[in-house]
């Protein structure tokens, strides 16, 4: 051991290293940091001038912009809790005594594994109003068809349906692996002691999942704050603006807009929202 | 795992049953889309209203929405999937393992605040940064191309963060042995550190073809001649046309689905592991 780093003094591997880490560094400069430093400098301009913080007041005076923000926040509010509270009860239905688990636990992840483009069209088929699966069901059951993507108070709803099928059997998934490794002897000798499902539930299991829950609910939240393809493929934004999340907005003005500088400066808003909710959920989930 | 007393046959049943029910009402948009694309097209919507259970149960039993789905310009759009997945991981998994072998066996200064760094960047989420890269991505000349569509996908901190984990994993002894042989860094990397990795290669190839197979807004941004959509692209727009058919519209979701699931199934025990080990329970 001692010989041989004698023989090759470590001064060498480090141009070795280097040359071994420079492709994946410059994809990594190209590819990310510097679009997200450009970005950050564009959110400062309009057509190449410096413009200062105008886009960002032209931003928050302006009723589209804001209402995507709202309707981003609201989406999210009620998706991501939603979304991890059926997971979690999932997985727990999963760990529990079942035949043949795997099987079932295969059959979830298949709509993670589809992509979202193409699940957007097939839940965009079935939600049609006159002609769809979604209402076929409805009617059978006696209730009313829904106008579902073509209302203002419905489309959401339907985008967080279609959402959540993707989403929850993959969080499910990482949460039986979480499930699995509470010690058996902990909610046998919770058993012993006269527990109800409940109680180990609420003071054994919750408490030893609060990691993984954690990473579940933050990377869910990112996803769901940067969720685009069903909403361009859908709804384009409507209507009246009611799924017009902020990634859309952003290509909005990217792209119909032609206004570079405003969807840099939207797209800043973005991410300076999504840290924040981000950070919240570590520190809420950690203190308690 | 058990909680609490419940251990009769009765719970049992309940438990099985209620999981039996979601699990099927999960499945049905999958069994609704794939018996959709194997009927003709006027039996597609005629027995929702009233339903019955003719609606996932063709009369007719048809290949037609297949045939004339790969006559048309999905073709096209499926075999640019397939090449820019497939470059894809044959570039990023070198690009990375290379990455991961500076990071774990090579040794220099700074080298935890490099893989840090490296780590931490790649985890910033690629859609955060997509639309001002594709204004960049223009100015290089890579619109409409496959060099423009591979390259955002080749680097990936997750695949460097696998690969890292399963090098040092390896003893130290053999690239010692190989060292007092002789044996230069890059013949260490390729001869002995690849082919002991296949577990880690696949798992790290199944992240960057998912994240390629699943693309939709890059390809968007990047592509806007339609000779060079990819298969996801291409079905999204046709959503938004007047004259598509449902039956190839159905046909096409399968076809996307379906090559991916055909990849992953005989590869799942690799994806499973993968998961588990960045399942943020370390």
């Amino acid at each position: 051991m001692f010989g041989i780093r004698r023989f090759r003094p470590a001064g060498g591997q480090a141009v070795t290293a280097i040359l071994f880490l420079v492709p994946a560094l410059l994809v990594l400069v190209a590819f990310r940091l510097w679009p997200a430093a450009l970005s950050v400098a564009g959110s400062f301009q309009h057509n190449g001038e410096w413009v200062g913080l105008d886009n960002y007041i032209f931003l928050f005076q302006s009723d589209t912009a804001v209402q995507s923000l709202i309707v981003t926040l609201i989406y999210n509010v009620i998706i991501n809790p939603v979304q991890i509270a059926i997971a979690f009860a999932l997985a727990l239905l999963l760990v529990d005594k079942i035949v043949a688990p795997s099987v079932w636990r295969s059959l979830l992840l298949i709509p993670v594994g589809i992509p979202l483009a193409v699940s957007s069209v097939v839940w965009g088929i079935a939600f049609r109003p006159d002609d769809g699966a979604i209402n076929a069901i409805l009617m059978a059951l006696g209730f009313p068809a829904q106008p579902w993507l073509t209302s203002p108070d419905q489309a959401l709803l339907a985008i967080m349906i279609l959402v959540s099928w993707v989403g929850v059997g993959y969080w499910a998934f990482f949460l039986t692996a979480g499930l699995k490794d509470i010690p058996s002897s902990l909610l046998e000798a919770a058993r012993i002691d006269g527990a109800t499902y409940w109680q180990a539930l609420r003071y054994i299991v919750i408490p030893l999942m609060k990691r993984p829950l954690a990473f579940v609910l933050v990377a869910n939240t990112v996803s769901n704050f940067l969720l685009f393809p069903p909403i361009r493929i859908l709804t384009a934004g409507g209507p009246s603006g009611s799924t017009n999340l902020i990634m859309h907005e952003v290509f909005l003005n990217a792209f119909t807009y032609d206004d570079q500088g405003l969807a840099s400066a939207e797209m800043v808003i973005l991410i300076a929202v999504l840290l924040l909710v981000v950070s919240l959920q570590f520190r809420f989930l950690r203190d308690r | 795992m058990l909680l609490g007393g419940g251990n009769s046959p009765g719970r049992a049943i309940v438990v099985n049953l209620t999981l039996a029910v979601v699990i099927l009402a999960f499945m049905a948009p999958i069994v609704w889309m794939v018996t959709s694309s194997l009927r003709p097209n006027e039996e597609i919507f005629r027995y929702l209203s009233p339903l019955s259970v003719r609606a996932i149960l063709p009369e007719e039993w048809t290949l037609e929405n297949y045939r004339l789905l790969f006559e048309s310009a999905f073709r096209r759009a499926l075999i640019n999937s397939l090449i820019v997945a497939g470059l894809t991981v044959a570039i990023g998994l070198i690009l990375n393992a290379m990455a991961a072998y500076a990071l774990s066996v090579l040794r220099f200064k700074l080298r935890e605040l490099v893989f840090t760094l490296v780590v931490i960047s790649f985890l910033i989420p690629f859609e955060g940064v997509a639309i001002p890269l594709s204004f960049l991505a223009r100015s290089w000349d890579l619109q409409n191309t496959y060099a423009g569509l591979v390259l955002p996908g080749v680097a990936n901190g997750l695949s460097i963060f696998l690969l890292r984990q399963f090098f040092l994993s390896i003893p130290v002894e053999l690239r010692e042995a190989a060292r007092v042989d002789g044996a230069g860094w890059w013949t260490i990397f390729w001869r002995i550190y690849l082919p002991l990795s296949r577990p880690a290669l696949i798992g790290s190839g199944l992240i960057l073809f998912m994240f390629q197979w699943q693309a939709y807004l890059w390809p968007l941004l990047i592509a806007s001649d339609s000779s060079m959509d990819l298969a996801p692209v291409a079905l999204g727009k046709q959503l938004g046309q007047f004259d598509f058919e449902f039956g190839q519209m159905f046909a096409g979701s399968v076809a996307v689905s379906l090559i991916p699931a055909l990849i992953l199934f005989p590869l799942r025990r690799f994806l499973e592991q993968t998961i588990k080990s960045t399942g943020g329970k370390e």
